[in-house]
C-alpha cells in the first residue's frame, strides 16, 4: 500500500518531461498505478518546471506533498523543494545526462533493466547514446528504496487531453475548430496528428470568435462539430453560444479551466469557471454542462455532450481544468461511449426570434411560443439526463460524513477516503442538475471541496436544493495549485464527525 | 424547367426606395440564372450580419444563417468546410465588415475560401439611426457626433488589395451592376470581395450623387491583373469627396483555395459531412 512520490525538476528545456513520461509508462506496464502531474511556468526556456509522479501497487489518482526521491536537474530544484523531502529521501543531482538518471531511478526502485531498455526502444530517438548513459546510471547507483515486482495488468496510462480528443473521435467528430490557449491546446495537438487518418477536419482560425462562428456554420450543415478553449477564449465565444441557443445549433464546447480573472496564472489550475459555463451568453436558452473528473469520464462525457447537443440541438459544454487536462492517470475500467446520430440539416437558421421557417419575427405570439418551446425542451433535456449517471457515489454510502465535489478534485478525494468513514458525492451533470442530489445531502455532515475561492458548486447546490454549506464545511484551494493527497486528508479529517 | 423564384413572401421593411431593393433584385436574378443553367444542381446558402442589409435574409428563400453582427466570414467559412459544394453568399453592412468584424474580413481575404462576400456600404449605421461607421466621411454630423467626424475613412478596397484578396470589386447598388459583378465573382474560384455603394436615403442621402460620378474600370483600360494599378485606382475615391468613383473589378488573381488543403474534404458528397457515417 506504500505510495512513492518522485519529483523531477529543472529548467524548461532540460527535459524533465521525457524522464517522467518514460518512468510513468514503464511503471504502468510493470503493473503499478501511476499519477503524474506537471507544474510548469509560462515560459519556453529557463525558469523552474517540475513534475511529480506518485505510484503505488493499488489504484491512486493524486500526488503527495512529501517526496521520496528527487531528481534535481538544476540547483533551483533542490533549493525549492528540499522542504518537501522525507527524512531519508534520495536526491539525484550533479551534471548528468537525463538517461543516466533514468538508469539510477530504475535501480533505486528495483526494476529490471530490461524495462528501461524497452522504453528507450519505444522512444527511439538517440537510442545508442541513451542506452550507454542508462546502463552507467543503473550500474553506478548502489542504493535501493523499493523492490518492485512485475505484475499482470490491463491498465492504460493517459491524460485528460488525450481522452478528450479520443472521446471526440469515438463520438464521430467531423470538424474541430480551435485557437491555441493553455490548457486546451494539447487537445489541438492530439487531434491534429490524427485528422487525416480518421477523416475529420481540424482547423485553427484567427481567434475564438471566428472559431465558434465557423463551428456554427459547419454544425448547421449537419456536421458533428466541436470547439475547444480556455477561460478568456471562452469569454470571447459567449455571444455565439447564445446564438447556438437561439438558432437550435448542436455544438460541443470543451472548456479547460485555468486560474483567472483575466490572464491569471495561465499554466496552472483552477475550477473558477463553473458559474461561467452555467450563465455564458445573453438571454435565456438551454444548454448542457458536464464535468468529468478523470480521463475515462473525459471520453464518456464528450460522447454524452455530442448526444445531448445532437438530440436537442443545443450547445453542450464539457468543463475540465489544467490539472485534469495535463496530468496522466492509470485507468483500468472500460469506457462507455454514448452513440449519437446527426439530426441537423441545412435550412434557414436565424439569430433573430423566428417563425417555423426561420424567418425573423417580432410577433408577440410567436416570440412567446418560441420561449415555451424552449422551456419544454429544457424539461425534455432534464428528463433524458436522468437516464445517465449525473452523479456518482464512492466510499461508505451510509456514512454520516459526505464530501461533495466536482471535476478534477475527484482524484485526490478518492485517494483520501479509502480508509476513512466517508462517502463522496461527485456531481457530473452541472446542468441539468440531478434531482436526486437534494435527497442525498439530507442529514449528512457535508464537506465541500473545490479548487476555487467562492465555492461555486456550493452556490449551485444552494440554488438547486436550498442546502447551504457553511464556510467551516468548505475546503477551498485557490493558489492555482491542485489538491495533494496527504495535505487534503488532514483537512478532511479536521471536518469529519 | 420552370424558372425558380427565390423570393419569400415576407413583407419588406426596408424604407421605400432603399437601394437595398436593387441589391436584392441583382442577387435574385443571378442566383435564379445559376439554378436554371445548372438544372437546379447548384445549391446556394447565405449568411447575413446585423443591420439593414441583413433583412435580405428574410426576403430570399435560401438556407443558411442570419448571424451576429460582424461574424459573417467565420460562418461562411464554416459552411464551406461543412459542405464544400455549397455556393455560399455572405452579406454584410459596413458596420459588420469594417467595424465589428474587420479582423474577420481581413482573414477571409487571407484564407481565400471559395465564398462571395457582398458588403452593403451605406457609410452609416442605419438600423441604429445614423451613427458614423469606419467609412463615414470627415465632417459628418449627427446626434451622437455633434462635433462631426474627425477621422479619415477606411478605404476597404485598398485594404483588401493589401491583404491579398484574390477578387476585389466595387459596384453601385443597381440591379444590373450587382448582377454583373456577382456573376463574375461566382466564376472566380476563391474568395470574392464585392463592395456595393448603397446610399442610405434617410441618414446618408448625400451619397446618392455617387451615381453620377462612377466610371467603369474595364472601359478605362484598367488591367485587373496589375496590383499596383489597382491600388492607384482604389486611391481615386477616399470615401470623403466623390469626384471620380471607379467601379468594376480592381483586381483578380488565382491563388490556392483554403478548402483544397484538406484531403478529408475531397471525398464528401452533396450533403458534406452530414452523410458521413462512422
Amino acid at each position: 500500500m506504500t505510495r512513492y512520490t518522485l519529483l523531477f525538476g529543472g529548467k524548461a528545456g532540460q527535459g524533465p518531461n521525457i524522464l517522467t513520461n518514460l518512468l510513468g509508462s514503464a511503471l504502468v506496464k510493470y503493473g503499478y498505478y501511476v499519477f503524474y502531474s506537471r507544474d510548469y511556468q509560462s515560459l519556453i526556456r529557463g525558469g523552474h518546471n517540475f513534475n511529480v509522479l506518485t505510484f503505488c501497487e493499488n489504484p491512486l489518482f493524486s500526488n503527495d506533498y512529501e517526496v521520496d526521491l528527487m531528481v534535481a536537474l538544476d540547483e533551483v530544484t533542490e533549493e525549492t523543494h528540499k522542504k518537501e523531502l522525507k527524512k531519508n529521501a534520495v536526491i539525484l543531482k550533479g551534471k548528468k545526462e537525463n538517461m543516466y538518471y533514468a538508469g539510477a531511478i530504475f535501480k533505486l526502485l528495483g526494476i529490471e533493466f530490461k524495462a528501461l531498455d524497452d522504453e528507450l526502444k519505444i522512444l527511439k530517438k538517440r537510442y545508442e547514446e541513451n542506452i550507454v548513459q542508462a546502463k552507467k546510471g543503473y550500474q553506478e547507483e548502489k542504493r535501493t528504496i523499493a523492490q518492485l515486482e512485475r505484475k499482470k495488468t490491463k491498465a492504460y496510462f493517459t491524460s485528460g487531453s488525450e481522452s478528450i480528443a479520443q472521446g471526440a473521435i469515438k463520438s464521430g467528430l467531423d470538424v474541430y475548430y480551435g485557437y491555441p490557449m493553455t490548457p486546451s491546446t494539447p487537445v489541438l495537438g492530439e487531434l491534429a496528428g490524427r485528422a487525416v487518418d480518421n477523416r475529420f477536419l481540424l482547423v485553427e482560425l484567427e481567434n475564438e470568435i471566428s472559431v465558434i462562428g465557423a463551428a456554427i456554420g459547419s454544425a448547421i450543415t449537419g456536421a458533428k462539430t466541436m470547439v475547444g478553449t480556455s477561460g478568456g477564449g471562452f469569454d470571447l465565444m459567449t455571444e455565439n453560444i447564445s446564438l447556438a441557443g437561439m438558432a437550435d445549433v448542436p455544438l460541443v464546447v470543451y472548456l479547460a479551466q485555468r486560474p483567472g480573472p483575466a490572464t491569471g496564472v495561465p499554466t496552472y489550475t483552477s475550477q473558477g469557471d463553473l458559474n461561467l459555463t452555467r450563465h455564458a451568453g445573453h438571454g435565456e436558452f438551454q444548454r448542457v454542462v458536464l464535468a468529468p473528473g478523470d480521463p475515462k469520464e473525459c471520453q464518456e462525457l464528450v460522447s454524452r455532450a455530442f448526444y445531448f447537443s445532437q438530440t436537442f440541438k443545443i450547445p453542450a459544454i464539457v468543463i475540465s481544468d489544467k490539472h485534469l487536462a495535463e496530468s496522466y492517470y492509470t485507468l483500468t475500467e472500460p469506457i462507455k461511449i454514448t452513440k449519437s446520430k446527426k439530426l441537423t440539416s441545412l435550412k434557414k437558421y436565424n439569430s433573430y426570434e423566428h417563425d417555423d421557417y426561420g424567418i425573423s419575427t417580432e410577433d408577440a405570439r410567436i416570440v412567446r411560443s418560441n420561449f415555451d418551446r424552449r422551456l419544454k425542451k429544457q424539461e425534455e433535456i432534464a428528463k433524458e439526463a436522468e437516464k445517465f449517471e449525473g452523479y456518482k457515489l464512492y466510499g461508505k454510502r451510509d456514512s454520516k460524513n459526505m464530501i461533495v465535489s466536482w471535476g478534477s478534485t475527484k482524484g485526490a478525494i478518492l485517494d483520501c477516503i479509502k480508509d476513512l468513514d466517508l462517502c463522496f458525492l461527485q456531481i457530473i451533470h452541472i446542468d441539468p442538475f440531478p434531482k436526486a442530489i437534494e435527497r442525498l445531502l439530507r442529514d449528512k455532515n457535508l464537506i465541500l471541496i473545490e479548487n476555487n475561492s467562492t465555492a461555486q458548486l456550493g452556490q449551485l447546490i444552494a440554488e438547486k436544493t436550498g442546502v447551504f454549506i457553511g464556510d467551516k464545511h468548505k475546503i477551498l484551494r485557490y493558489d492555482a495549485r491542485p489538491f495533494l493527497h496527504d495535505e487534503l486528508k488532514l483537512a478532511i479529517k479536521g471536518r469529519m464527525r | 424547367m420552370v424558372r425558380p423564384n427565390i423570393l419569400t413572401n415576407k413583407k419588406y421593411t426596408w424604407c421605400p426606395g432603399c437601394p437595398n431593393f436593387q441589391i436584392l433584385a441583382g442577387v435574385k436574378k443571378t442566383v435564379e440564372d445559376y439554378m436554371v443553367a445548372s438544372k437546379n444542381k447548384e445549391e446556394f446558402a447565405m449568411v447575413t450580419g446585423i443591420g439593414c442589409h441583413a433583412k435580405i435574409y428574410d426576403y430570399i428563400n435560401l438556407p443558411g444563417l442570419n448571424s451576429l453582427h460582424g461574424r459573417v466570414p467565420p460562418v461562411a467559412l464554416g459552411l464551406k468546410l461543412g459542405n464544400p459544394r455549397l455556393n455560399v453568399l455572405g452579406f454584410s453592412g459596413d458596420g459588420d465588415a469594417y467595424a465589428e468584424g474587420l479582423g474577420h474580413t481581413i482573414h477571409a481575404a487571407r484564407f481565400n475560401s471559395n465564398w462571395k462576400y457582398l458588403i452593403h456600404n451605406n457609410q452609416v449605421f442605419s438600423l441604429t439611426v445614423g451613427q458614423p461607421t469606419p467609412t463615414t466621411e470627415i465632417g459628418f454630423k449627427e446626434k451622437t457626433t455633434p462635433l462631426g467626424v474627425k477621422l479619415q475613412p477606411l478605404n476597404p478596397i485598398k485594404m483588401m488589395l493589401s491583404v491579398g484578396a484574390t477578387f476585389v470589386a466595387r459596384v453601385f447598388a443597381d440591379a444590373k451592376q450587382v448582377e454583373w459583378v456577382l456573376k463574375q465573382a461566382l466564376r472566380h474560384r476563391g474568395f470574392a470581395f464585392i463592395e456595393i455603394l448603397q446610399p442610405c436615403i434617410i441618414f446618408h442621402a448625400q451619397a446618392m450623387q455617387y451615381k453620377n460620378n462612377l466610371y467603369w474600370l474595364e472601359k478605362a483600360g484598367h488591367d485587373k491583373t496589375n496590383l499596383e494599378q489597382a491600388m492607384k485606382r482604389a486611391d481615386e475615391f477616399d470615401y470623403n469627396v466623390a469626384k471620380k468613383i471607379p467601379v468594376g473589378i480592381f483586381y483578380q488573381v488565382k491563388k490556392p483555395v483554403f478548402e483544397d488543403q484538406f484531403p478529408q474534404l475531397k471525398k464528401l458528397g452533396k450533403n458534406g459531412w452530414k452523410d458521413i457515417k462512422r
